[in-house]
């Protein structure tokens, strides 16, 4: 339990699972840029996404299963299965016409587009590859650490699952042998962490508290961290919003007073947003237990590369607290 | 600008699509609401509602796949809710069109089948659409509104019947599945040395008794899925049809719009009609604009004196107006690339978490506003 709420990036595979919206790629990309401001050669690794980390990364997307370096020690890459299956095929196909065959053939196509579990496997395999890989000059790891942004909760269910239901109908075989070594990587405590990622509301809880269930009992993998994004910390009090409502009522200036009445406005809507965060971080605690990260809601105007480098600020402080926590009470 | 009350009388068939998160549930819910009080028969089919939408909606206890209720709270006793059951959207599927019951526990019971069929591609889009032609057909309805699955990418909604009839087209299905034990096998390898080359990685690869579990199932899924190509046109024509609307749920946040863009483009390249985008969680940049930071400093300083207070509240409306702007800047973008005929509504963020019908009816005040 120690070893889990401290060392973090002592572990190579840090998948960042949610529901969607509520800030998966941001927190991927902040705990990739801290891992590669740790000195940690990092890989970044956008599951079915669109090129979103690698913008908020400050660099244009490349080629798909392909790294890109962002900055020092950084490199991001997105990636699907169709893309990592063809890249997998190419490695055990040797000569390239058949290939090019294969790979243009329609059923060939129309197999991996609907074909249940390929993808999913897949796109596991080519992580549990980069997570792996070693340098073939130096015959060291190329990654000290991969985070990997999966796709929204139901769906990062069915990857996460995957390499086990691939095991079950697969026993003997290639498959199953390969899908045995994905298994032994996603639920080693050494090397994988699970990390979740909420807002404190509703439905954002709900089903974070869903997948915490599942991760446990079903995937049996271990978990990392557990970040809670964007809450409200409202820095007045009701009594004083009632000082506020009081005193408007005295503004005679139908203009001022409508300033002071939007005022107000924004100061409730603060102040609920906190009510409501505070309600479903008390849930959270009462029933996960992770070792948890508060990001606060960024009032920016526009959201961008220096959030990014702020919520990794924030991520490293509570990191590195609660490591100082846990070494106190060890030695204690 | 105009509420969406019209496009709930001229159209039966309304889809809230959108990426997950932007409040789309809520959204269906709410003009189902409306459609409801107004006299008209309604159902809305959501998946997976959060459990106080649930709730408030009263279709906690439902589970099964075509189980309608009444909602009780909206009075009048219009509006029915099914929920759609995700898991068990391929269970229902071969339940419902499986020839005999001999091939339906074939299918059940086979182990392929069994650890796989949850990640078919597409088949809760798919199970969705289905459910949707039969209740049209019904004609038990006069407005159906669906709340489109949760996908990252909104698109996929449309794309998953398509992707299901190429996959189960006999023609494709009848590779894998026929020569496996047949003395064509051999021969097929030999013509067709792409498709043999494949097989033979497939052999290989999953080893032989494996290969055997998945090549019954495709057998005894090529009877079930006979007659599937006409029914995916159906569900195509009723998409396209002049009486469904789309309405695409978004909200003010970079990403989400990307994606709302693309699917913008490709509803109008399906010749299908989007007719209205909501935008959830809206932030207003102040109403009077032009107000100066200082103005709004010295006029809170001189109602609630020196002290922190005044500081503070300044601070946290120049927040809210920081935030206010980029959503402004980013909707205003937004639409400048949408057609003419493409309604905007905008729905501020609220202060509370929606999900009662409370906040559903709160949802009227914005989405109907003449």
């Amino acid at each position: 339990m120690k070893a889990a709420r401290d060392a973090l990036f002592d572990r190579r595979l840090l998948i960042v699972v949610g529901k969607g919206g509520v800030g998966k790629t941001t927190m991927a990309c902040a705990l990739s840029l801290l891992g590669a401001q740790l000195g940690k050669r990092t890989l970044l690794v956008e599951v079915d996404g669109v090129g979103r980390a690698a913008h908020l990364l400050g660099v244009e997307p490349g080629e798909v299963g392909k790294a890109r370096p962002a900055r020092e020690s950084l490199s991001v890459m997105s990636l699907d299965g169709s893309a990592a299956l063809a890249e997998y095929l190419e490695m055990v196909v040797p000569v390239k016409r058949v290939l090019q065959a294969v790979l243009s053939s329609r059923i060939y196509q129309y197999f991996v587009a609907a074909a249940p579990g390929l993808k999913e496997l897949m796109t596991i395999g080519k992580i549990w590859y980069e997570a792996e890989r070693l340098d073939e000059a130096t015959g060291q790891r190329c990654w000290d650490v991969v985070v990997v942004d999966a796709p929204a909760t139901g769906h990062s269910m069915q990857y996460l699952g995957m390499p086990h239901a691939a095991h079950e109908v697969f026993r003997s075989g290639l498959v199953g042998r390969e899908s045995q070594r994905l298994i032994d990587l996603l639920t080693d405590p050494e090397r994988t962490a699970i990390n979740l990622v909420t807002t404190a509301e509703e439905m954002p809880v709900n089903e974070t508290l869903e997948m915490y269930q599942r991760v446990r009992e079903e995937l049996h993998m271990p978990l990392g961290w557990l970040f809670v994004n964007r809450t409200h910390h409202a820095t007045f009090d009701g009594a004083e919003m009632e000082r506020l409502e009081q005193r408007l009522v005295t503004l005679r200036d139908p203009r001022e007073r409508g300033i002071a009445e939007e005022v107000l406005d924004r100061a409730r809507e603060e102040a609920g947003w906190t009510a409501i965060n505070r309600t479903y971080r008390e849930r959270l605690a009462r029933e996960i237990d992770m070792p948890t990260v508060e990001v606060p809601f960024s009032f920016a105007e526009e959201f961008g590369a220096d959030q990014v480098r702020a919520i990794a600020g924030v991520i490293e402080t509570a990191i590195i607290g609660s490591a100082r926590r846990g070494k106190r009470h060890g030695r204690s | 600008m105009a509420g969406l009350d019209d496009i709930l009388n001229r159209h039966r068939v309304i889809i809230c699509a959108g990426s997950g998160g932007v409040g789309k549930t809520t959204t269906a819910a709410s003009l189902a609401a409306r459609a409801a009080l107004s006299g008209k028969r309604t159902i809305v089919m959501t998946i997976d509602p959060a459990k106080r939408l649930a709730d408030a909606l009263g279709v906690r206890a439902l589970g099964n796949i075509g189980a309608t209720v009444t909602v009780d709270a909206v009075p009048g006793g219009k509006l029915s809710a099914m929920m759609l059951d995700q898991k068990g959207a391929w269970d229902e599927m071969v339940e419902r069109h499986a020839p005999s019951a001999e091939i339906r526990d074939r299918i059940l019971q086979n182990s392929f089948y069994r650890h796989l069929s949850e990640s078919f591609a597409g088949s809760q889009e798919y199970m969705a659409i289905e459910q949707l032609c039969e209740l049209y057909a019904s004609r038990q309805y006069d407005v159906i509104v669906v709340d489109t699955p949760p996908t990252r990418h909104a698109l996929d909604f449309l794309e998953a019947p398509q992707r299901l009839a190429d996959f189960l087209d006999r023609k494709v299905v009848k590779w894998f599945v026929k020569p496996y034990f047949s003395a064509s096998w051999a021969t097929m390898r030999f013509v067709n040395r792409t498709v043999g080359f494949l097989f033979r990685r497939l052999e290989e690869a999953t080893g032989i008794s494996a290969l055997v579990e998945v090549s019954e199932f495709f057998t005894s899924m090529s009877g079930l899925f006979e007659g599937f190509e006409p029914r995916v046109r159906r569900v195509y024509e009723l998409l396209r049809s002049k009486e469904t609307a789309f309405v695409l749920v978004a909200a003010p946040d970079e990403p989400v719009l990307a994606e709302a863009e693309d699917f913008c483009r490709q509803v109008h390249d399906l010749d299908m009609q989007l007719r209205a985008v909501v935008f959830n969680r809206v932030h207003r940049e102040m109403s009077g604009k032009g107000v100066a930071t200082e103005q709004v400093r010295e006029l809170l300083a001189r109602i609630l004196g020196d002290g922190g207070l005044a500081k503070r509240m300044a601070e946290n409306f120049d927040r809210y107006e920081a935030i206010g702007r980029g959503d402004g800047l980013r909707m205003e973008a937004f639409r400048r690339q949408l057609r003419k005929d493409v309604r905007v509504i905008e729905v501020p963020n609220f202060k509370t978490d929606v999900h009662n019908l409370e906040g559903l009816q709160a949802m009227h005040a914005y989405l109907f506003a003449a």
